[in-house]
């Protein structure tokens, strides 16, 4: 019996550029920098104090009428993944509870829902708050904390920041009762919760699933962290747009931005059965490991060759079938090196000749939210046959033989490979291909 | 084409009741309490002053110093499994194993975010805290003179693979999932689907977790899920009895090397158990409380069942999710009787009694329970259990553990926010007692 084809029938992004997969894929095709000087919190101390920010976003505009309430105890990450999952379902057309819990487009038994998550800081505000109610002579006092201190926080507060909450709001929103799942693999996230939940969908664990990842770090505790890595572009706070550089010869460092990707994955059959508008199909994924990305000082990309090579084992094509990249292009020196080398590695000849873009100088680095979000731009390039702009590309950095351009280009080209690494050394890697009946 | 059959044969853990399989099968067949005052902070004026703590555990007496030192950045719950890993690497005799090649061994991990660096951390918001507001300015200045690299570094929930990756050599596919609760025993099903579709020959599965800080015991009291019941710690997890009041907090990891039948026939691995059947669900119900019906976690044990493709009644032992809070003791007692019959003997016991929970690496610590049921035909006890609550009145297997007859064993794992995980095992024979 042959496998199950997946379809994707919906796209949902919330970036920098804004709420939706249309507004982004504006802004790549014109070729446009949403990065900004940080508006969320004053990060002027900060060695980099630019990044890809969400506007104007209200989290209550993407919930039911009746769960709005509940996006207060939703971190950020959480209130990216639930719009984004708004965006995606009414991009696909289908009919989830958050519509009409009676008329469900799929079975809820049968809507998986698989979302990646990161590491979820607490709102400082919000900590301090509490922390500072617990002082005794000018420093925390644990003591007081246990006794009083810690009834400041609203009884709720630890699960604003689990992991899974992102997948649990999702399902509890639309209705998604089969099989879920909350992958934290970094930057990898989003391309293994992608291929994960196709894999449910051939073998038949579920008919329909909503997938992809969403993170934000832009938060003090983020911008810290990625600044003790020494992974930020720090030469550029007066320029943001010009900050993010993937792999072009003077790029120094990548940018956070905050981001969500959802897609919907449809059982071909059902998919087409219901008119769906089948923008692309998911014909394979892969995954892989660097043993080495413990050295969390050393740039790794996740033996990002092997995952290429799984997943273009797995959809049964060889390099030269691909006729897109979309590369996960941090801007980080090393880790651009590293990942161009990667591609190089499992496309051989083709890596020169095939065209690449990556999103990081328009959007930034989105961590978890990345694999969604990359895999939605090259499902989009399939379906308009058309290759964006890599934004703050001028001249290839050292080492670096893809074929990425300033210009926008098109087709014809039948499949696209996306992938992405984790610091920590894990990669995922999906393939794509344009839909033929 | 017949599916790829997967097995289990290696094992390994580090946990409250023992720092090995021998110890804590040991401890678990004694009914023993891994719960104390908690000593990993100053915890006495918390609602809870106790937890089932790992103590007494260094990693350089698992391993040879030299490689521990290779994990001297490594958090505590993550030498837990670093520990929990070469346990069961051993025992799986894959230690310069030729046939298998670095891209074919996978990682399948259920582990926890690692703790926060909180003195630090605390410090920083009460030094930049200026009139009622975070002085995100002032907070940054400090935050770079006080704050380590690695200490940060490692709180990401993939590091936990990263350390695992490097002891072993792995470059196949690694996965890291936090689905709360269920997470380690969501790994192990993921990682038998991944041998399934053939991604790889064997994949190292469990979890590991730590939340006994005090950020994560505050979460857990300001919720009302964990017991308060300070005078009397070492029965405090009462799972399924009438006066239980919230869970016990544990830490710890447990690994199993999840293998492909054939490989490990082939290279003439001694198998511990097959994984015959998984199955997930989401209750998509309230993020705070379950669905009182229990239709969720019913859900996952019968897709459990299909895949495994056997009915209710083949089941001979259930180790249940049993938490011991009010709500997830009987909703679980619900879900399985809607799934094995109201009047159902099937025994289901929660080793949680003596364990604690351990969060994300709870399902994997379960389920070598299930493994070690299987080999010595004894079905561990719900221990700490005197009073019976008419709504969770299953055989719990009370108090001692029990010689019974055993075969097929499923273990349940529920999340926080309601995403359900199952997973059924057989005993290692082949159906006609090949070995």
């Amino acid at each position: 019996m042959p496998e199950r084809r997946v379809a994707i029938t919906g796209l949902g992004a919330v970036t920098a550029a804004g709420i939706g997969a249309e507004v982004l894929w504006e802004a790549l095709l014109q070729g446009r920098s949403c990065l900004r000087t940080i508006g969320l919190f004053d990060a002027g101390t900060f060695p980099c104090t630019v990044a890809g920010q969400v506007e104007d976003f209200s989290p209550r505009d993407f919930v039911p009428k009746s769960y709005r309430k509940a996006t207060k105890v939703m971190a950020r990450d959480i209130q990216l993944a639930v719009a984004a999952a708004d965006q995606a379902v009414k991009d696909a057309g289908i009919v989830t509870r958050a519509e009409d819990g009676n008329n469900m487009t799929y079975a809820p038994g049968r809507l998986g829902c698989n979302i990646g998550a990161g590491l979820i800081n607490p709102d400082l505000t919000e900590l301090g708050q509490a922390a500072n109610t617990a002082v005794a002579d000018g420093t925390f006092d644990l003591r007081l904390w246990g006794e009083q201190g810690m009834n400041n926080l609203t009884p709720l507060w630890l699960l604003k920041y689990l992991p899974n909450m992102l997948s649990c709001h999702v399902t509890i929103i639309h209705g998604c009762e089969g099989a879920s799942n909350a992958l934290t693999c970094g930057d990898a996230s989003g391309h293994m919760s992608i291929g994960e939940a196709g894999r449910w969908i051939q073998r038949g664990t579920a008919d329909a699933a909503i997938a992809g990842g969403a993170e934000s770090k832009l938060n003090p505790m983020g911008l810290l962290r990625q600044s003790l890595l020494k992974r930020l572009c720090t030469g550029r706070n007066d320029d943001p747009a010009e900050a993010c550089r993937p792999f072009d010869t003077d790029h120094d460092g990548t940018v956070i931005g905050e981001g969500g990707g959802l897609v919907i994955l449809e059982e071909m059959d059902s998919a087409v059965n219901r008119g769906a508008r089948i923008y692309a199909e998911l014909v394979g994924f892969g995954a892989a490991c660097d043993p080495g990305g413990v050295d969390i000082t050393r740039p790794t990309v996740g033996s990002l060759d092997v995952a290429v090579g799984n997943a273009l084992k797995d959809a049964g094509i060889g390099p030269d079938d691909v006729g897109l990249i979309v590369a996960h292009g941090t801007g980080v020196a090393g880790e651009d090196a590293a990942e161009a080398e990667a591609w190089a590695a499992a496309l051989g000849q083709a890596v020169g000749s095939v065209p690449a873009v990556a999103l990081t100088g328009t959007v930034g680095s989105l961590y978890a939210g990345a694999g969604g979000v990359e895999t939605i731009v090259a499902t989009m390039a399939l379906h308009t046959q058309t290759v964006p702009p890599t934004v703050n590309f001028t001249a290839p950095s050292d080492g670096c033989s893809l074929n990425l351009g300033s210009q926008q280009r098109s087709g014809p080209f039948d499949y696209a490979v996306s992938g992405a690494f984790s610091v920590g050394g894990q990669s995922g890697a999906v393939v794509l291909k344009t839909y033929q009946p | 084409m017949n599916r790829k059959r997967v097995v289990i044969t290696g094992m390994g853990t580090v946990n409250p009741l023992g720092h090995t399989v021998v110890e804590t099968w040991q401890g678990v067949l004694e009914g023993r309490s891994g719960a104390a005052r908690t000593e990993t902070f100053d915890a006495s004026t918390f609602p809870s002053t106790f937890s089932t703590q790992v103590r007494g555990f260094d990693l350089a007496d698992h391993i040879d110093p030299i490689d521990a030192d290779a994990h001297a950045t490594a958090g505590r719950y993550c030498k837990f499994a670093i520990a929990a890993a070469y346990e069961a690497w051993a025992q799986s005799g894959l230690a310069g194993c030729e046939s298998l090649a670095p891209a074919r061994l996978g990682i399948y991990l259920g582990s926890g975010e690692g703790s926060l660096d909180f003195d630090n951390f605390i410090s920083l918001l009460v030094d930049a805290w200026d009139q009622g507001q975070l002085d995100t300015r002032t907070w940054a200045d400090l935050a770079f003179e006080r704050m380590d690299l690695y200490r940060e570094a490692e709180q990401e929930s993939n590091m936990v693979v990263a350390h695992l990756a490097a002891a072993f050599g792995v470059r196949g596919p690694a996965f890291n999932t936090l689905t709360a609760c269920a997470a380690s025993t969501q790994a192990i099903g993921e990682a038998a689907m991944i041998i399934r579709h053939g991604d790889a020959d064997v994949v190292i599965s469990g979890g590991a977790h730590s939340m006994i800080h005090p950020l994560g015991v505050t979460g857990f009291n300001r919720l009302t899920a964990i017991s308060t019941r300070n005078d009397a710690y070492e029965t405090a997890s009462r799972p399924f009895d009438l006066t239980r009041d919230g869970f016990v907090l544990g830490e710890g990891a447990s690994i199993l090397i999840v293998e492909d039948l054939e490989f490990a026939r082939a290279r003439g691995a001694t198998i511990l158990a097959e994984i015959t059947g998984y199955g997930c669900s989401a209750d998509a119900f309230r993020i705070t409380d379950q669905d009182p019906a229990g239709a969720g976690a019913a859900a996952s044990m019968t897709n459990a069942l299909a895949d495994a493709g056997i009915r209710p009644d083949e089941i001979d032992y259930i180790s249940a999710h049993g938490t011991a809070t009010k709500q997830n003791d009987q909703v679980e007692t619900r879900a399985v009787k809607s799934v094995f019959g109201r009047d159902t003997t099937v025994p289901m016991s929660s080793t949680k009694s003596m364990f604690g929970h351990l969060i994300a690496a709870a399902g994997a610590t379960e389920l070598i329970t299930c493994v070690l049921a299987l080999r010595d035909q004894v079905l561990p006890p719900t221990t700490n259990y005197q009073h019976p609550d008419p709504d969770c009145d299953l055989d719990c297997v009370p108090n001692t553990p029990r010689k019974h007859a055993v075969r097929t064993c499923m273990s349940n794992s529920f999340g926080f926010g309601g995403q359900n995980n199952t997973l059924i095992i057989r005993s290692c024979d082949d159906g006609e007692g090949n070995r």
